[in-house]
């Protein structure tokens, strides 16, 4: 168990978004405002470590044949608690992110993740594995989040300081151009953050 | 991953593996439901708690004058039914509105369909029909283009109140205003409204 080296994966060489490029369609879609990137990034985060443990810890009586049938059933318990649990203490996020958080039982982060890792390694790896894949794509929805909202709305923190709220003016109104908010802005943002990880990633190889 | 192609795994018919197999799948799903139903008795009185506060705090909001206001709900005729559907709109829970004991209205909820989605709202109707609110339960339209709608900006919700069968059909850009850009939440509300209004007609 390297530490060290998959912390370095998780958030960097092999980001869950920005390099192995899972999880698209929950990445563009909810990253409007600070709040919700942190709300579905923490989501997805305790469901991958959770799923991630559950599954290393049975690998091994998990007959080969069924187990995708096997992943599936754990991710969609966890996601389905992962729900009720957010409508019932958190409704304000459970509002704004809506069937995004159902759908993460088909987020390839979380399959791919149990498939790749947490079916060949033991569970302490894996925990650590789910942590640090979880912390990179909050990251990576975060930084969505804070560009798409500053550049399209003006604001920074949406829904933070209150349900209703917007977050802080920092461009006056007139400014932001409405498009980064909507999906076409989704894709090039990300495509963006792509380009410039690709780029980091090639430099810091030669 | 490696290149080399694997040769198809033949398949195993051993009625002991597949009953392995079986059992195996069927106790997770055993194990998992049971782990559901936990979380489920935990959630469950709060969520409901949730929506009915949710959907107490929108029928307060259609009828405002209200000092006492008490909302039981009432069975749905099917004629009521008929008429918001001609109208192109669904309703889904009729309340009565009563304050202090005597009725002043009634609170529809009605389901008509937006830009993006379902728009789900409550309107108010009082007793001489016409409208004393429109508030929206549920929405799914673009953020930052029809949510403005959603959100009541320039009064856009407010416009309604005050409203009869006399001003209907209400129509956008006839007798209601769109705010620009979201011509099709407007719609989406509009049609709710004249769905509440042939209601209110039909109960008389």
């Amino acid at each position: 168990m390297n530490l060290k080296k998959q912390f370095k994966e998780g958030l960097l060489t092999q980001n869950p978004v920005l390099v192995q490029v899972l999880g698209m369609c929950s990445t563009m879609a909810i990253t409007t405002s600070f709040f919700n990137g942190l709300g579905m990034g923490v989501a997805v985060l305790v469901i991958l470590t959770l799923s991630n443990v559950i599954i290393s810890a049975i690998r091994k009586i998990v007959p080969d044949k069924i187990r995708i049938a096997m992943f599936i059933v754990v991710i969609a318990g966890f996601v389905t608690c992962v729900d009720l649990l957010i409508q019932a203490f958190l409704p304000d996020l459970a509002k704004s992110l809506g069937v995004f958080i159902p759908l993460i039982v088909v987020n390839c982060i979380i399959l791919g993740r149990a498939e790749s890792f947490s079916y060949k390694n033991g569970v302490a790896a894996s925990f650590f594995d789910g942590i640090f894949q979880g912390i990179g794509y909050t990251v990576v929805l975060l930084a969505m989040c804070i560009i798409r909202e500053l550049l399209g709305a003006g604001t920074f923190g949406g829904g933070l300081l209150g349900p209703d709220l917007k977050g802080i003016q920092i461009l006056p109104a007139q400014f932001p151009a409405k498009m980064l908010t909507l999906p076409v802005g989704g894709f090039l943002v990300l495509a963006c953050l792509i380009a410039a990880m690709q780029w980091a990633l090639s430099k810091s190889k030669k | 991953m490696s290149n080399e192609v694997k040769t198809k795994e033949k398949v195993d018919m051993d009625p002991k593996y597949i009953i392995k197999l079986t059992v195996t799948l069927f106790v997770t799903c055993v194990v998992v439901a049971g782990l559901l139903g936990l979380v489920n008795s935990v959630t469950a009185g709060r969520i409901e708690q949730i929506n009915i506060e949710n959907t107490n705090k929108a029928l307060t909001a259609v009828f405002e004058g209200a000092s006492a206001p008490e909302f039981p709900e009432m069975e749905i005729a099917d004629d009521l039914k008929a008429a918001a559907a001609s109208a192109g709109a669904t309703l889904q829970n009729v309340y009565e509105a009563k304050d202090g004991g005597e009725t002043i209205g009634h609170a529809l909820k009605i389901v008509a369909s937006g830009s993006q989605g379902n728009i789900e709202m409550i309107v108010g109707v009082d007793g001489e029909g016409a409208v004393t609110g429109v508030s929206i339960v549920k929405n799914s339209e673009t953020a930052g283009i029809g949510s403005k709608v959603m959100e009541n900006e320039n009064g856009v919700l407010d416009q309604f109140i005050g409203k009869s069968a006399a001003d209907s059909p209400l129509t956008v850009g006839k007798n209601v205003d769109a705010i620009s850009g979201a011509t099709v939440s407007s719609r989406g509300v509009t049609t709710g409204v004249n769905a509440a209004l042939a209601v209110a007609g039909v109960m008389g």
